[in-house]
């Protein structure tokens, strides 16, 4: 062994960005929360505005908070612990700084683009192809500085919070690939590959696994490195941890198909993504066990020090929602509980509790240690800590019993076997006071957000007018493998091959390492995809179900800019209460030509897969221009710039083009798509005109979007097969 | 012939469920293998890993003003 030791430092600035950059975007998720919570309560929050109302602004709340707060929160914690875990200084300052400015130019990307009703309309990963190549480059970015730095490392074993980072670069990179492949027509414009039951399923095995493993692995990578770091002891058992790791690897990826019980998913499908959830609750304790118990002889310490207190409620809540989630999972609840509120609330613990308290009990940790100077004030992180923690408090209770309650209202019936509840919008009157509750809880967080980047800043103004940058040195890693402590080999074969020694290999051989958690991820993720996608059992197809008209394509493709998905499912669930409510249940054959599906997994709105038909197009156009006029107390934005914006015919041939590239048999629509749609849309203008509406709305957007309206359900009417949809005959 | 009809012709019908009985197979060993004693000091060092960080760049951190 060598007795040379080098002398080197940590990049410490590269944290102080992503630092900052947690906090500020961090504001930015939770105000853009607030508002859309305000404009559930009250629709007046909407402002009429096209970029401010609640189909756009909402997946710029849930992006922010994942993406942009979150996300940050994981850069700060990782380039911190990974750099001391290893070691090692990062591979390359460069990559770092790129990988910073890179993420961020991404995330104002995305506050640019979603408000303006660019989507792909896929939950999480609603970004355009341009902004999902360009994550695709600074993730790649990252994983060469990440891989990089273990390769240079000058401490042989790789912690357990480095596997969780290893688990989670890697399977965001391949989530977010698969999930994202898709046809463009124009720069902002995109058609997922996948269409109907095939988009579904790849949809929510990416979304179950962006929870999995971008809210949960990496956050409990920062968990085991920051908790001992936190207590001055180490993790209550390392065994523990290394059984946490493989269990998440082994079964988040199969644990997707949960996200889709009693939709047109094949049953087999989501009897497995059940299975694996319920398994999941498992591990997930034993990991809440072992960081709780970190704290073992130490309890005392919480009650003096807030960043103890803001680990132990996070690593609880923690425990509670990977507890709710495997019951959400369990079919007789989830039929219950899809669609509601309940799933909102479930999240909010998730988010506010896990991933949001760990964050703020961290950067409290980092503070001082990176800006040089004591915590401003330990009192205002007391403070936050008891705002926060009452705010979460009132925000899931009130929006728990909303799901419940609504939920139970659905399914109720009379005596008389009828709906109780025929009204939707009763249901959702129902629900106000919790909404108001949810306003004042998620206000309380915000203003222990704002005290939080307050002490932060007022700990920076106190920094030295020079970092110091304290040298470390190790020796490096001799080229060959020295056991410095070898432990006694146990007698016996058998004995030898279960001391776990080979496990110790493995943390050593970082390549092996990676390789398996890759083939964990793709192993399960084709057993799981690939029936779905090419055995044609499992999606039969229904002669009468055509392509929609060119016309129809448009107004499909505003009802996604418009984000309609978030409030309304097109899915009828085979359940009784579904049926009576809005008709025939859904079958896969009808979603072959869904490029991408709109399924949807929140009801606020009701359910739209029937709705065709159902009224005469004026009602529809009076209802976007002012919903409220129709229905008293609809919650549901105006869309008055649908009525007065002129509709593109010449940009509908691309979008036709891009269909057809797809597969979707297109027909004599092929070259003359916008002649048309002028004439299905001079159809619809005539038909608003007869029932007394005003002229010359056969140019105007509201035309396609209500001749898309009016298609859905129709196919399936159509006994026989024979084809009625105009222009897309094939 | 679409990619569709070559893949249902190949009998892959299969492959989910032997996926599955591996993966359930390579788990219960990995489970069985951490559980195993004679490990014990090897992850005890292992888990010392976050503290012997010796570069401590925090002034008093914990003490406090407010
Ligand atoms: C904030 C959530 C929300 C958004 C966003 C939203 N809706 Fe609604 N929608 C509702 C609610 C609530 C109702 C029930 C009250 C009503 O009819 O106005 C409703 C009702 C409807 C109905 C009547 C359904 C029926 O069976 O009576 C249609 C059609 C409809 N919405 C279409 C749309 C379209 C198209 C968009 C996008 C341009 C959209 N909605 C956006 C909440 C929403």
């Amino acid at each position: 062994m060598s007795t040379h030791v080098d002398t080197f430092s940590y990049d410490d600035a590269i944290v102080r960005k992503f630092l900052w950059a947690t906090i500020i975007w961090g504001l930015v998720g939770f105000l853009a929360g607030l508002l859309i919570a305000l404009q559930l309560a009250n629709p007046i929050f909407n402002f009429d505005i096209s970029w401010l109302s609640f189909g756009r602004l909402r997946p710029l709340h849930t992006n922010a908070v994942i993406f942009a707060f979150a996300g940050n929160a994981i850069f700060t914690g990782a380039y911190y612990s990974t750099q001391r875990l290893l070691k090692t200084r990062m591979f390359s300052d460069g990559l770092s700084n790129f990988h910073f400015w890179g993420w961020q130019a991404i995330i104002v990307a995305a506050a640019i683009t979603l408000p303006l009703g660019f989507t792909q309309a896929k939950e999480y990963a609603e970004l355009e192809w341009p902004i999902d190549i360009a994550i695709a480059v600074v993730w790649v970015a990252f994983a060469i500085n990440f891989f990089g730095t273990i390769a240079r490392r000058r401490e042989r074993h790789i912690y357990v919070a480095i596997w969780f980072y290893i688990a989670s670069i890697i399977t965001v990179a391949i989530l977010h690939i698969f999930n994202n492949l898709s046809v463009p027509a124009g720069l902002f414009k995109s058609y997922s590959l996948y269409a109907g039951v095939q988009d579904a399923f790849m949809q929510w095995w990416y979304g179950h696994n962006a929870v999995a493993f971008f809210l949960t692995t990496p956050f409990l990578g920062l968990m085991y490195y920051f908790m001992p770091k936190a207590a001055e002891r180490p993790v209550f058992s390392y065994k523990l941890s290394i059984l946490h790791f493989w269990t998440i690897v082994f079964l988040y990826i199969w644990a997707g198909p949960h996200h889709l019980h009693y939709t047109a998913l094949p049953d087999w499908a989501s009897t497995l993504g059940m299975l694996f959830s319920v398994m999941l609750w498992m591990p997930s304790w034993g990991g809440m066990v072992n960081g709780l118990l970190t704290l073992r002889g130490a309890w005392h310490k919480v009650t003096e020090e807030p960043v103890l207190k803001f680990f132990v409620v996070a690593i609880t809540a923690y425990g509670m929602s990977t507890f709710e989630g495997p019951m959400l999972s369990v079919k007789s609840v989830n039929a219950l509980a899809h669609y509601t509120d309940w799933i909102i609330a479930h999240v909010h613990t998730g988010a506010l509790g896990w991933n949001g308290l760990l964050t703020f009990g961290m950067v409290y940790w980092l503070a001082p240690r990176l800006f040089q100077a004591p915590l401003h004030s330990k009192k205002l992180a007391e403070v936050h800590f008891w705002i926060a923690s009452f705010g979460i408090l009132l925000y899931v209770a009130a929006i728990y019993s909303a799901g419940i309650t609504q939920g139970l209202m659905w399914r109720a019936f009379d005596e008389t076997g009828r709906l109780a509840y025929p009204d939707f919008v009763e249901t959702v009157m129902q629900l106000m006071p919790m909404y108001w509750v949810r306003v004042v809880g998620g206000t309380l967080y915000i203003v222990g957000a704002c005290i939080f980047a307050y002490n932060i800043f007022r700990t920076w103004q106190a920094r030295p007018k020079t970092y110091e940058v304290p040298m470390v040195s190790a020796p490096p890693l001799p080229a060959v493998y020295v056991d410095e402590h070898p432990a006694p080999v146990p007698a016996g074969a058998i004995a030898r091959f279960t001391s776990a020694g080979w496990h110790r290999r493995w943390e050593r051989l970082p390549t092996l390492f990676t390789v398996m958690v890759v083939v964990a991820v793709v192993v399960a993720s084709l057993a799981e995809i690939i029936p779905t996608f090419l055995i044609k059992s499992n999606v039969p197809t229904i002669a009468s179900v055509r392509p929609y008209t060119p016309l129809e394509l448009v107004g499909r493709d505003l009802y996604i800019r418009e984000g309609c998905f978030n409030c309304h499912s097109q899915m009828v669930r085979p359940l009784r209460h579904e049926t009576e409510r809005f008709g025939e249940y859904s079958k896969p054959g009808e979603f072959v030509y869904d490029h991408p599906f709109l399924w949807g997994s929140r009801r606020i709105g009701p359910d739209l897969a029937r709705v065709g038909g159902k009224y005469p197009d004026l009602w529809h156009l009076r209802h976007f221009e002012e919903p409220t006029s129709l229905v008293q107390n609809s919650i549901m934005p105006g869309y008055r710039h649908l009525v007065e914006r002129e509709l593109d015919f010449d940009g509908i041939q691309a979008r036709v083009d891009a269909m057809v590239m797809l597969g979707v048999p297109y027909g004599e629509a092929v070259r003359n798509a916008p002649e048309l749609a002028r004439a299905q849309a001079n159809d619809v203008g005539a038909r608003i005109v007869e029932g007394g509406g005003q002229a010359g709305m056969e140019t105007r957007e509201v035309v396609a979007l209500i001749a898309y309206l009016q298609r859905l359900g129709k196919d399936i009417q159509q006994a026989g097969g024979v084809a009625a949809a105009p222009g897309a005959t094939p | 012939m679409k990619l569709v009809d070559v893949m249902s012709a190949s009998g892959l019908s299969m492959y989910a469920i032997v996926a599955l009985l591996l993966f359930v197979g390579a788990f219960v060993t990995v489970v069985i293998l951490i559980l195993a004693p004679g490990s014990a000091e090897r992850h005890r060092r292992a888990s010392r890993l976050p503290l012997d960080d010796d570069s401590r760049p925090a002034p008093q951190a914990g003490s406090d003003n407010g």
